[in-house]
């Protein structure tokens, strides 16, 4: 990247997208923290994908008279009320966490951004109407408004996935509607506009990869929010069903045992929280990396202190 | 009592509980200690309504259980003892019961008791088809011949009169002007030991001591009933001395509160029984080989041991041993291999299980996972459904569930075991259970007079129906109820009705 700043070329030209993808990731693993997230979370999706293959039992093979047992070579986690390893639990409930988690916000991006799109490029009524209906669900309380929706449709893994896709829906709305205003005012979408460029092409071409980088700061951090989500749904019986597991439920089947197996609730409450706090570290790495501004002074604080030192 | 445990309480009433329990501790400490005596009981849920005749929820009852008396009531062993009534004759064609009401008897409101108030009690249960009425199936009039005598004439002979109208509180004698008012729902009137002092939904119940009662007066001044759900609050707050009384125990806690020097833990065996039923309307579920060889598939002792953790006494069928009417039955071990060539000789392949349990009885929820593992090696792939308490019941009513997991609780009669549940187009028969023989046995049962007579009768059916595997029994639980040891003379029972008459605090 040039060390002049970005506006002066903006001015003449098209302006690149924020950041190749190899270029962030450089900047990312370049912070401690962000890095050491980027780490949990590629071996949270080898687990997750190999889980079937390296779990040392069967996900669901009870053993009544070894329940409840606690963590032991043989069991590095412990056994449940019903004698399942805890380990091989929480590894499956890796898959079921990120697959809710990436399916949910999967629709939250698509539909919150074309959402945002449309209302922040085409503007007037179109406008009104949209943010009116997204202020609207910003009104429920997100967990509020999830189960709401899981008491309409029963609850089960699909309307856990869709009822957290309904809700983050409107944030990415907000966020995309917030930057295409801002860029739709750019020159170069300005001299698109006058050169009778269709519509869809000033979108796709021009807007959208301008202001991909809020919308992919948001997409790490609403990961983070939604296996939150699910675990609270499942905790609540609302969302993945037994004997599926997940992380949020063996909490709740924990319940009980706390006071006698602390193993229980103390391995997937970790892995819960030691996969939001991934995905949040790789969230603020993301923003740092890909905000100009903020990269910018990244660079200064950089080239300072290596002035500082010399 | 034929309901099943009414636990529909969400994560909401958990909340309300664990605020009450903070509540419950304030009046507490603000109650004027000058010899006032109030027990205070957590039970593990709100009842729907105080109207003894119309609930079908537990809550209710042990609330109910010590306002409202029945005209004979049953002892510690179960056995009919007199109430209201003081004794009864029986005519010699044993068709017309005659009753000796207990003189001097009033209404907690001061209004007298008499035969008027017993015709009226039992002819709303049957003009109003009250739920109940199933009991009186036989009876075909119930007059007044004076204020102390009633007569109840049956069509047939019927030789569980007795504990049809004296088994639990839904047959409770009630105040025509109370139930007239509607008032009865809120603020019941009964003859029992304690008065309904105040009610306040989703907080508490208070009830007074009725100093007129007809046993003796109490010797403690009243009862607050709260209501904890969530367990682990309630033994909080027992052990912290914020209450002197809980059911509201999870088994797996039970451990953790023997070894507490300052709570006596009292555990009996129970009436109640657990069991899984195939629907019978359903294909492969049809063939009495597929049903037999699930019953040698499961594993009762793991079941028991995970549902009830250890509390538990594992049965083939649904009478506990320790009853009169208990059968020995033994026919199922757990043995794959047999449950192998039963589906092989059935000619059934590998096939997929809807099974339906409750969210509201997390026992069910734990077995099923384990029944799951369990019936895996024979090739049935188990699914299970997840309902609360409400749908579980609307899809069990309407036939949507290949095989399903459950409990009844305090029935006293085997009657009450077996009838509706096995008889051909029986009420909770949602099985779809038919067997002309155990129809025959069962409706011999209803008249047969001869006690010996009528326990072969019902050893008789209830082994066919194990064998047919119209219920697959699991195990009967325990009552677990824990309590301060300041109460003294309080019992423990096995038809979980809760009843503080006797008891002394301090």
């Amino acid at each position: 990247m040039s060390e002049l700043p970005s506006a002066a070329i903006d001015e003449r030209m098209p302006r690149p997208a924020p950041g190749t993808g190899r270029g962030v990731i450089r900047l990312l693993v370049r912070t401690p923290l962000s890095a050491a997230g980027l780490a949990v979370l590629l071996a949270l999706v080898l687990v997750a994908a190999l889980g079937p293959v390296i779990a040392p039992y069967g996900v669901n093979a009870t053993d009544v008279l070894g329940a409840l047992r606690p963590p032991s070579p043989a069991h590095w986690f412990g056994t449940d009320d019903l004698g399942r390893d805890i380990l091989s639990r929480v590894m499956l409930a890796a898959r079921v966490s990120l697959q809710v988690a990436v399916v949910s916000v999967a629709f939250a991006l698509v539909v919150g951004t074309a959402v945002g799109l449309i209302s922040g490029y085409l503007g007037g009524w179109v406008d009104t109407v949209l943010m009116r209906a997204v202020d609207v669900m910003f009104a429920f309380p997100v967990l509020l408004l999830a189960l709401a929706i899981v008491a309409i449709l029963g609850p089960g893994l699909t309307t856990a996935m869709l009822a957290i896709g309904v809700v983050y829906t409107p944030i990415f709305a907000r966020v995309t509607r917030a930057s295409t205003l801002s860029v739709t005012e750019e020159p170069y979408v300005k001299a698109s506009q006058a050169m009778g460029t269709r519509r869809s092409r000033i979108l796709v071409r021009h807007i959208l990869p301008n202001i991909s980088g809020p919308i992919i700061v948001q997409t790490s951090l609403s990961l983070a929010f939604a296996i939150l989500s699910e675990a609270a749904l499942s905790f609540l019986g609302l969302g993945v069903q037994p004997p599926q597991p997940s992380w949020g439920r063996m909490l709740f089947d924990a319940q009980g045992f706390l006071g006698s197996a602390w193993w229980m609730s103390v391995f997937p409450g970790a892995a819960i929280f030691v996969t939001v706090l991934a995905f949040n570290l790789v969230g603020d790495g993301l923003r740092d990396a890909l905000d100009p501004r903020h990269r910018t002074r990244m660079g200064r604080t950089a080239r300072s202190g290596s002035r500082g030192s010399r | 009592m034929k309901h099943r445990l009414p636990l529909a309480v969400g994560a909401l009433a958990t909340a309300l509980a664990l605020a009450l329990t903070g509540c419950s501790a304030g009046t507490g400490v603000d109650v004027p200690s000058g010899g006032h005596t109030i027990l205070r009981a957590a039970i593990a849920g709100e009842p729907d309504q105080l109207d003894p005749q119309k609930t079908s929820s537990y809550f209710s009852f042990e609330v109910l259980e010590n306002v409202f008396d029945t005209l004979v009531e049953p002892d510690e062993n179960l056995e009919m003892q007199p109430a209201l009534a003081t004794s009864w004759d029986l005519s010699d064609d044993q068709l017309v019961w005659t009753f000796h009401l207990r003189s001097g008897v009033t209404f907690q409101d001061g209004t007298p008791f008499t035969a008027a108030d017993v015709v009226y009690s039992y002819d709303r249960i049957i003009d109003d088809k009250l739920a109940n009425s199933w009991r009186f199936s036989t009876v075909t009039d119930v007059t007044a011949v004076d204020d102390s005598t009633v007569t109840i004439t049956v069509s047939a002979p019927t030789p569980n009169l007795l504990s049809s109208i004296g088994g639990f509180k839904g047959m409770a004698i009630v105040e025509k002007a109370n139930v007239e008012s509607g008032d009865i729902a809120t603020k019941p009137i009964g003859t029992g030991p304690f008065a309904l002092a105040s009610y306040t939904p989703g907080d508490s119940i208070e009830l007074t001591a009725n100093p007129h009662y007809w046993g003796g007066a109490p010797k403690i001044d009243g009862i607050d009933y709260t209501f904890v759900s969530e367990g682990s609050t309630a033994i909080a707050a027992l052990k912290a001395g914020e209450i002197d009384w809980t059911d509201s125990i999870p088994a797996q806690q039970l451990d953790s509160l023997k070894s507490d020097d300052s709570l006596t833990v009292g555990t009996t065996p129970s009436n109640d029984y657990w069991y899984l039923a195939m629907n019978e309307k359903r294909a492969p579920y049809d063939d009495v080989r597929v049903r037999q060889a699930i019953a040698y598939a499961v594993d009762r002792d793991a079941i028991a041991q995970v549902a009830a953790y250890g509390t538990a006494t594992v049965n083939e069928l649904a009478i506990p041993k320790g009853s009169a009417w208990y059968t020995k039955y033994d026919t199922y071990s757990t043995d794959i291999d047999k449950a192998r060539s039963l589906l092989a000789a059935a000619g059934v392949g590998p096939f997929t299980m809807d099974l339906l349990v409750s969210s509201d009885y997390p026992e069910t929820v734990s077995a099923a996972q384990l029944i799951a593992d369990e019936l895996q090696p024979l090739g049935i792939t188990v699914k299970i459904r997840t309902l609360d308490f409400a749908s579980w019941l609307d899809e069990q009513d309407s036939g949507h569930f290949d095989m399903l997991m459950m409990g009844w609780l305090g029935n006293i009669d085997p009657d009450d075991f077996y009838y509706s549940q096995h008889h051909t187009g029986g009420g909770s028969n949602a099985q779809g259970y038919s067997n002309p023989e155990v129809d025959k046995l069962l409706d011999a049962g209803r008249t047969e007079t001869d006690v010996d007579a009528r326990k072969k009768i019902y050893a008789q059916a209830a082994t066919i129906i194990a064998d047919d595997v119209s219920y697959l029994y699991l195990y009967n639980p325990s009552v677990i109820q824990a309590y301060s040891t300041k109460l003294s003379g309080y019992v423990v029972r096995g038809d979980r009705a809760v009843r503080f008459r006797d008891v002394s605090l301090g």
